[in-house]
């Protein structure tokens, strides 16, 4: 059993290295990489990378333009806009990853009791999805946020339920087509219990697929909490969000274009990185959800 | 055909139904005197005692549910807490500057979408087909209310090529000022649909009534644009059917960002003066839109294709 373990384990990492290297060889694939890799890199790092406090006043040096000293000059209060870009990211993945992450546990496990499960169950639950579904996704979060109040968790709440249906579906239609594959037909015949076959045998053939989906996902979360933060219904100040950046930078368009650069900037180059890099992971993992999307 | 159409309808009335039972719960679910979640802390104390009267909190919740229905089936969404004027018509009233917005987005970037790829069906694997895939997929990436930031700040701020705030008033005025805000809302849109187009387009070029088409010596244009393309951006009516709420948060965001008149203006506005009626009447009736949308790019699939009617 131990050797299997170790096997199984030494198995992965060698699939997980072939992915990467795929990815690695497009072109886009590698952009989205490096690209990926610097954000998450800096988020991580940030404290070490800020030149400056990225809450740290100084009403002295305020609205100054790019220069040695303050990289993308400073704000209203004088903050360096460059520390808060970088803190910034680390606000966007501090929503979007346990937000994505959230919603494809909740989805996997709905969609493949709702492909696995009895019919009307399945039932049940594919109306669910297409009922958060028919919610335009900016108009549930505003009523969400009416409703309890923005913060950091509410944002992260908004956004798992709105995609968990995505997950739920997907994952479902991989287990009704894995349903009827012998492997799993074996299990059944041996008497596995319903936990066993979804988890130990369904899960893996199910989680690339989903993993390619939440890649993609990630600009659409970062770019909600973008926006929610810049109608001022997302994080709250002074935490620096690219967002937050964007609606100083809206109210001060006419006195500095640095601010609306600064946090629009962020925002474009992260959603293209995650985008090559989803493209290209679905290339490589599975090649057929190309014509599916 | 039409067991299709009412079997489609019947589901669209169903996620409604379910939609507005979501909503009830999710204001009930927050703790607290229901009537002030509703009407908010700035609401008059009749009108608190007439929306506690007329929601029936002292009935058990499956009779207020069933009162929530009534209203909601008589189209009363709830009265405005400073006005005193009905929810339903100030959202009615404001709802058609969002979609001429959106009208206009769609237009330009489906036609354009349409235009690219179609061309880069017709000549796969030139250079102007790889730029076109490149471009599409650096669009597609681009968040609309960023794009409308950074127009704003292009053309309307530093060049004043285009006014930066407001609908404007006549028609060539109001065209004037839907250009930045259609330009900031399509443009994700020009790349995915031309991304689309171009997959279905190589798809159809290779089906059997192109090749009789060719045989029968028609044209390589006459081919390409009237026998191929017709049927090509069939997937194109889906994509924008169930893209209608992606376009309506787009929306939202080119409203605030522009300053225009319409329902994310509207929404935005009542959630900082806590006009909370306004705000789930809006979500209501957007909520709506979308599903009847859906409905509806489903019927034209259906019955452009019949192959799709038979498909769940």
């Amino acid at each position: 059993m131990a050797d299997m373990t170790v096997e199984l384990q030494k198995k992965t990492r060698s699939e997980l290295g072939q992915i990467l290297t795929g990815v690695a060889r497009d072109p886009l694939g590698l952009m989205g990489l490096v690209i990926v890799g610097t954000i998450v890199f800096c988020a991580i790092f940030a404290i070490w990378i800020v030149p400056y406090d990225p809450v740290a006043m100084n009403i002295k040096d305020r609205l100054q333009g790019p220069s040695t000293s303050h990289l993308l000059g400073t704000d209203q209060l004088g903050r360096d806009t460059f520390s808060r870009v970088i803190m910034g990211g680390q606000v966007a993945l501090k929503v979007a990853l346990p937000a994505v992450f959230g919603a494809m546990a909740i989805g996997l496990t709905l969609g493949m009791i709702a492909g696995y499960g009895p019919r009307w169950l399945d039932n049940f639950l594919m109306l669910l999805f297409d009922t958060i579904r028919s919610f335009p996704t900016v108009m549930f979060a505003l009523a969400v946020v009416a409703l309890v109040g923005p913060s950091l968790q509410t944002v992260v709440l908004v956004v798992m339920a709105t995609s968990i249906p995505t997950y739920g579906r997907v994952a479902r239609t991989q287990t009704l087509t894995l349903q009827n594959s012998e492997f799993i037909l074996a299990e059944r015949s041996m008497g596995a219990s319903m936990a066993r076959i979804l988890g130990v045998h369904m899960l893996p053939n199910i989680i690339g697929v989903l993993a390619v989906l939440a890649a993609m996902d990630i600009p659409t979360v970062i770019a909600l909490e973008a926006g929610l933060s810049f109608l001022g219904l997302g994080v709250k100040p002074p935490t620096p969000s690219w967002g937050a950046l964007l609606k100083d930078g809206y109210s001060l368009i006419r006195q500095t274009p640095w601010l609306v650069v600064g946090g629009g900037l962020p925002i474009i180059v992260a959603t293209l990185g995650f985008t090559f890099l989803g493209e290209s992971l679905r290339d490589v993992v599975d090649p057929k959800l190309r014509k599916q999307r | 055909m039409f067991f299709y159409a009412a079997r489609r309808f019947g589901l669209a009335l169903l996620i409604l139904f379910v939609a507005v039972t979501v909503m009830f719960l999710m204001i009930r679910a927050v703790p607290g005197d229901p009537v002030q979640i509703m009407l908010g802390p700035r609401a008059t104390p009749e009108l608190q005692a007439r929306l506690t009267a007329e929601l029936a909190l002292d009935q058990p919740i499956i009779k207020q549910l069933m009162i929530f229905y009534g209203n909601m089936l008589q189209g009363d969404l709830g009265i405005d807490v400073f006005s005193g004027r009905s929810v339903t018509t100030i959202v009615f009233q404001q709802l058609p500057h969002t979609l001429w917005l959106i009208f206009a987005s769609i237009t330009w970037s489906a036609s354009l979408g349409i235009a690219l790829g179609a061309y880069a069906a017709a000549h796969p694997n030139t250079a102007i087909d790889r730029a076109a895939a490149a471009v599409s997929v650096s669009f597609v990436a681009a968040p609309a209310f960023v794009v409308a930031l950074l127009s704003l700040l292009i053309f309307a701020v530093h060049l004043q090529w285009f006014p930066a705030i407001g609908a404007g008033e006549g028609f060539w005025d109001r065209l004037n000022h839907l250009v930045l805000p259609a330009f900031a809302i399509g443009l994700s849109w020009v790349g995915y649909i031309a991304r689309l187009v171009r997959a279905s387009m190589l798809e159809v070029m290779g089906e059997s009534h192109v090749r009789t088409a060719r045989a029968f010596g028609l044209s390589e244009r006459r081919i390409v644009l009237i026998y191929a393309l017709r049927i090509a951006i069939l997937p194109v009516v889906t994509v924008i059917g169930v893209g209608m709420g992606f376009l309506l948060s787009s929306a939202v965001f080119a409203e605030i960002v522009f300053a225009r008149p319409g329902l994310g203006k509207l929404v935005i506005d009542s959630i900082t003066t806590r006009n909370y009626p306004i705000v789930m009447g809006s979500v209501l009736i957007s909520t709506g839109l979308f599903v009847i949308s859906t409905a509806l790019a489903d019927l034209i699939n259906a019955w452009l294709d019949p192959r799709a009617r038979a498909a769940r």
